[in-house]
């Protein structure tokens, strides 16, 4: 009889287990198998032969014209001191260290690949090419060939030089059937055709077929093949948690599953004094620690077990800030304003729905949308206007492009050229067609935002359903095109890229990029000339042209763009002036080797605020906020 | 209809167990008043009457702003159209609700960022949540969801639950064997695990919802009324009846039923909390009903999310207390009305 009685009891005691979890998980990690055997031993290292190619006879053509690039500006700064370590944070454990193959594909991937230097990179604040690996590099006559010169200083971490025959051996390496990644087997075959040694450093990567910014493409990096040596099918699961050898400023010195990863600094890193690589990568360690729990992160962070705390939430940095430590001035708040690609973010609407099938119900739709209240109030004010697709890639962007903005009366004219009417509900009606549609969504986080563009959409007539759905589920819902509207956003590129999204080979079919079932002749004719253009010059002209075209179309509303990082840290970590480049996302990565690694740990001040906590004496709190790059 | 001496005597004694009668009393009272909710909690006005003419704008079509005089032609706001009234237009009236605010739309402020702490001059009597939308009106039309949600899944887990277990308990055999197993390999279905990945690949309706629920909620009370069943085809008087050549169907219907309304009854209660709970939980966590519907899990969820907003997580918990109390009030009362050795007396 009791029996019964137990069941609203059960789902109490659900709900309260589900409080303690989400409150105190990151207590509750994985057993915690600490990792073995992570200094590597010369004698392992060599446990292969090194992988050798055969020598090309000739050399490289002669009239090829060597460059390089020592005079582009320095971006940190010259005052650095080395030592401290640095904790991060990472919310879930990475699943291996492997960077291919199965379960790679993690957000910690970047961590370890940003201490696998490659041949050359882009300079974050010119976009030059500066070196890496590479101190000179040449283009072919082909517009397919990349020439590169070693520097004959680059070491692997456990001392072995790196020679052109480790390029040769990446080829081999992403080809093979054993890593298991499909993708890689494919670029590495179908885009890379070859890798051309001339002796132990002089090389050329070839890539299948001429094309624009092809340093982008062929800027390699080694793999090395003293470590793997000849791949198995026991590959994915003998390297789970092998640390091979890298190139770059640090390398895993310790990990602990389901606790965290610690990196150290190499004592005598080949390229610590090499131009742009001065006075970086100063912290000795850099710890990522799981914390499986945001507000559990921010409740460490105020601890200070914790370093760094990201606030580009309005929410932390205008409220959750007003707490001791970032009165007291032993915390900072750094809000710095960078100009790089903005995610194209926002409405995506399906076009082969019929409701959508006519522009002016499109611009319509745009119209209604009240994405500055959403701005104003639930954002309150940080976050800004997107006003296309593709934002912040220089002069590719066309800055003339201003997005449909919330107007009433547009509406009004729009709806009415088409043909429709106010129903007695007040939402548009056309025949047995009224326009009420699904919006999908894939975050919780977003309802806000949503809500209000809803109540707001209702005035200009539109009814908007909000279709929340698990993250994964509603990106299937969206590439299967089933979708009325799409509420989403699309990583960045260097360049733009149009064909995936816009061209009509990817219309009407599912599994594409073109979510909006864009089918229309003359973006076709404009992307194809884009994607077939070698000129740099045409090339940004016929971008700016698609993006008005996009514009013409109407089939993206574009929302939001947040062209900053804010941050908070604790007092005694420096910042080079201005903090960041162009292109920083994280002022404090400390690996990518284009824009990381540019703060350090000032010993002073650590021990300042130290002794200043510990006798509770305040100081001025501190908010620096940086526009260098501001447009 | 007549009422046995037996029931009079059961409602008597429900009655004089004065927590559980009060408890009954005042929620059937919320559930009628959550009923009239458009009328209490709502931005529309009861009664307008502008430039001579009467308006009753609660139920019904929208009326644009230009009817009264905004240069707009999307829904009157009322709570406008009450402060120009109030002002100068002379001759007009309007009635507007004690709360003035639906349970959708975002108010905004123009000093501060939501949530805002309950005020009396704004008529936000609870405050507001994280989007700005008033925490009492949420609640209101939360609870009347919730409850109807639990009572019509109580409806449906009865019927199929006190069908099923009866024809069990009354033919037995094998098809009670065939159900047995049916019902322990369902048991064994991790039913919150179904609810998250059905949710997750689409998005839950109410009567999808209900529908899930439902799937998984039989199976308690057949197991129970398979029982009482089972004790009630051996007393002599359904032999009785099946030896006057009374149908299946009538001896189910009209002869053990009826002596099994006991059981049946003394449950409801709990299931009404039971399904209120697990709404809930279900929203809490995020698989419940689509957003913006307003819910008591989403306030709960948002309550913890924001600590320091102490009148979100403050009324929803206290809301869930209450009603949840008086539901179980109401329960044990009934139990102990119910309760047959009350009625028996050993010599």
């Amino acid at each position: 009889m009791y029996l019964k009685k137990r069941t609203p009891l059960f789902w109490i005691w659900l709900l309260l287990l589900t409080l303690i979890f989400t409150g105190c998980s990151s207590d509750n990690g994985d057993s915690g198998e600490k990792g073995k055997d992570v200094t590597e031993t010369p004698a392992a290292a060599a446990a292969h032969p090194r992988y050798k190619a055969p020598y090309t006879q000739s050399g490289p053509p002669e009239d090829i014209k060597w460059l390089t690039n020592n005079n582009d500006p320095v971006y940190a700064s010259p005052s650095t001191q080395r030592g401290g370590e640095l904790r991060l944070s990472i919310t879930s454990y990475p699943m291996t260290f492997r960077v291919v193959g199965p379960d790679s594909n993690g957000s910690f991937r970047s961590a370890i690949l940003g201490n696998q230097l490659g041949l050359v990179t882009v300079h974050p604040n010119t976009e030059n090419i500066i070196p890496e690996l590479a101190t000179h590099w040449a283009y072919g006559r082909d517009n397919k060939t990349m020439y590169f010169k070693l520097n004959p200083k680059a070491r692997w971490s456990d001392g072995m030089p790196v020679t052109a025959h480790d390029f040769a051996y990446t080829l081999q390496f992403m080809r093979s059937k054993h890593i298991v990644a499909p993708w890689y087997n494919d670029y590495y075959t179908n885009e890379i055709d070859k890798v051309i040694v001339y002796d132990d450093h002089t090389l050329a990567v070839v890539s299948t077929k001429a094309q624009p910014d092809l340093h982008l493409k062929l800027a390699l990096r080694p793999v090395p093949s003293h470590f793997y040596g000849e791949l198995g099918e026991d590959f994915v699961h003998k390297f789970n948690w092998k640390i091979p050898p890298n190139t770059g400023p640090y390398k895993i010195t310790d990990f602990k599953k389901g606790k965290f990863v610690k990196f150290s600094r190499k004592k005598d890193w080949w390229a610590r004094d090499l131009r742009y690589f001065k006075n970086r990568f100063n912290v000795d360690t850099v710890a990522y620690i799981l914390v499986r729990d945001f507000n559990m992160l921010w409740e460490y962070f105020k601890k200070g077990r914790m370093d760094v705390f990201p606030l580009t939430i309005p929410e932390y940095w205008h409220v959750k800030t007003k707490t001791p430590v970032v009165e007291k001035g032993y915390v900072r708040k750094i809000w710095f304003f960078n100009d790089t690609q903005q995610s194209a973010s926002g409405m995506w609407l399906n076009q082969d729905k019929p409701i959508f099938k006519d522009s002016n119900v499109r611009y319509a739709f745009a119209h209604a949308m009240n994405i500055q209240k959403v701005i104003n109030t639930v954002l309150r004010g940080d976050y800004f206007r997107l006003e296309q697709a593709f934002m912040g890639y220089g002069d590719y962007t066309n800055q003339s492009i201003k997005a449909r903005r919330f107007d009433l009366d547009k509406v009004n004219m729009y709806m009415t050229d088409a043909g429709w009417q106010r129903g007695p509900d007040g939402i548009w009606q056309k025949n047995d067609m009224r326009f009420s549609v699904d919006v999908t969504y894939g975050f919780d986080a977003h309802t806000p935002r949503l809500v209000v563009l809803k109540e707001e959409a209702r005035k200009a007539g539109i009814e908007l359903n909000l279709r929340k759905m698990d993250a994964s589920a509603a990106f299937k819902q969206i590439l299967e095109k089933k979708h009325d509207v799409a509420w989403m956003g699309w990583s960045t590129s260097l360049r733009p890229q149009y064909w995936e999204h816009f061209h009509s080979d990817n219309a009407h079919k599912p599994q594409t990029n073109n979510i909006t079932n864009t089918d229309d002749t003359k973006m076709d004719r404009l992307i194809e000339a884009y994607r077939n253009s070698l000129d740099e010059a045409e090339r940004k002209n016929l971008s700016r042209q698609i993006q008005a075209r996009i514009h013409e179309i109407g089939c993206f509303v574009p929302t939001f763009m947040v062209p900053y990082v804010r941050q908070a840290c604790w007092r005694w970590w420096q910042l080079p002036e201005p903090p960041g480049t162009r292109h920083t996302k994280d002022l404090f990565e400390p690996f990518d080797s284009a824009t990381g690694g540019l703060f350090w740990f000032d010993q002073t001040l650590h021990k300042e605020t130290q002794d200043a906590m510990e006798d509770d004496v305040a100081f001025k709190p501190k908010t620096i906020i940086d526009k260098t790059y501001f447009r | 209809m007549e009422i046995s001496p037996l029931t009079a005597k059961k409602i008597k004694r429900f009655r004089s167990v004065r927590r559980g009668y009060w408890s009954l009393v005042i929620f059937c009272c919320l559930i009628l008043l959550s009923l009239g909710a458009e009328l209490l909690i709502n931005n529309r006005a009861i009664v307008v009457s502008y430039n001579g003419e009467i308006y009753f704008p609660t139920y019904g079509n929208i009326i644009a702003g230009t009817t009264f005089g905004f240069d707009y032609r999307h829904e009157a706001n009322y709570r406008d159209l009450a402060r120009r009234i109030k002002n100068n237009d002379a001759g007009n009236w309007i009635i507007m609700p004690p709360v003035p605010y639906n349970p959708y739309e975002n108010d905004f402020s123009q000093d501060s960022y939501p949530p805002t702490a309950p005020s009396m001059a704004k008529k936000h009597y609870l405050g507001t949540d994280t989007s700005g939308r008033d925490v009492l009106a949420r609640l209101m039309y939360g609870f009347r969801i919730a409850v109807f949600f639990s009572l019509a899944l109580l409806a449906v887990n009865y019927v199929i639950g006190v069908a099923i277990g009866s024809a069990m308990g009354y033919w037995g055999g094998r098809f009670d064997l065939f159900f047995q197993r049916i019902i322990e390999i369902w048991h064994n279905i991790p039913f919150l695990y179904v609810i998250i990945i059905v949710s997750s690949i689409m998005v839950p309706s109410f009567a999808m919802l209900l529908g899930i629920m439902a799937f998984f909620g039989w199976i308690s009370l057949t197991w129970i009324m398979r029982t009482v069943t089972y004790k009630e085809k051996a007393r002599d008087y359904t032999l009785a009846a099946r030896s006057l050549g009374a149908t299946d169907a009538r001896i189910i219907f009209s002869h053990i039923l009826p002596n099994t309304v006991s059981i049946i009854v003394t449950f409801a209660p709990f299931s009404v909390a039971e399904g209120i709970i697990a709404l809930t939980s279900l929203d809490y966590l995020g698989f419940g009903l689509t957003p913006p519907t307003p819910s008591w899990g989403e306030l709960l969820q948002q309550g913890w999310a924001n600590m320091q907003a102490w009148w979100i997580a403050g009324s929803v918990v206290a809301a869930m207390v209450l009603t949840l109390a008086m539901v179980t009030f109401t329960g044990e009362a009934v139990r102990e009305a119910f309760d047959p050795k009350m009625h028996t007396v050993y010599e």
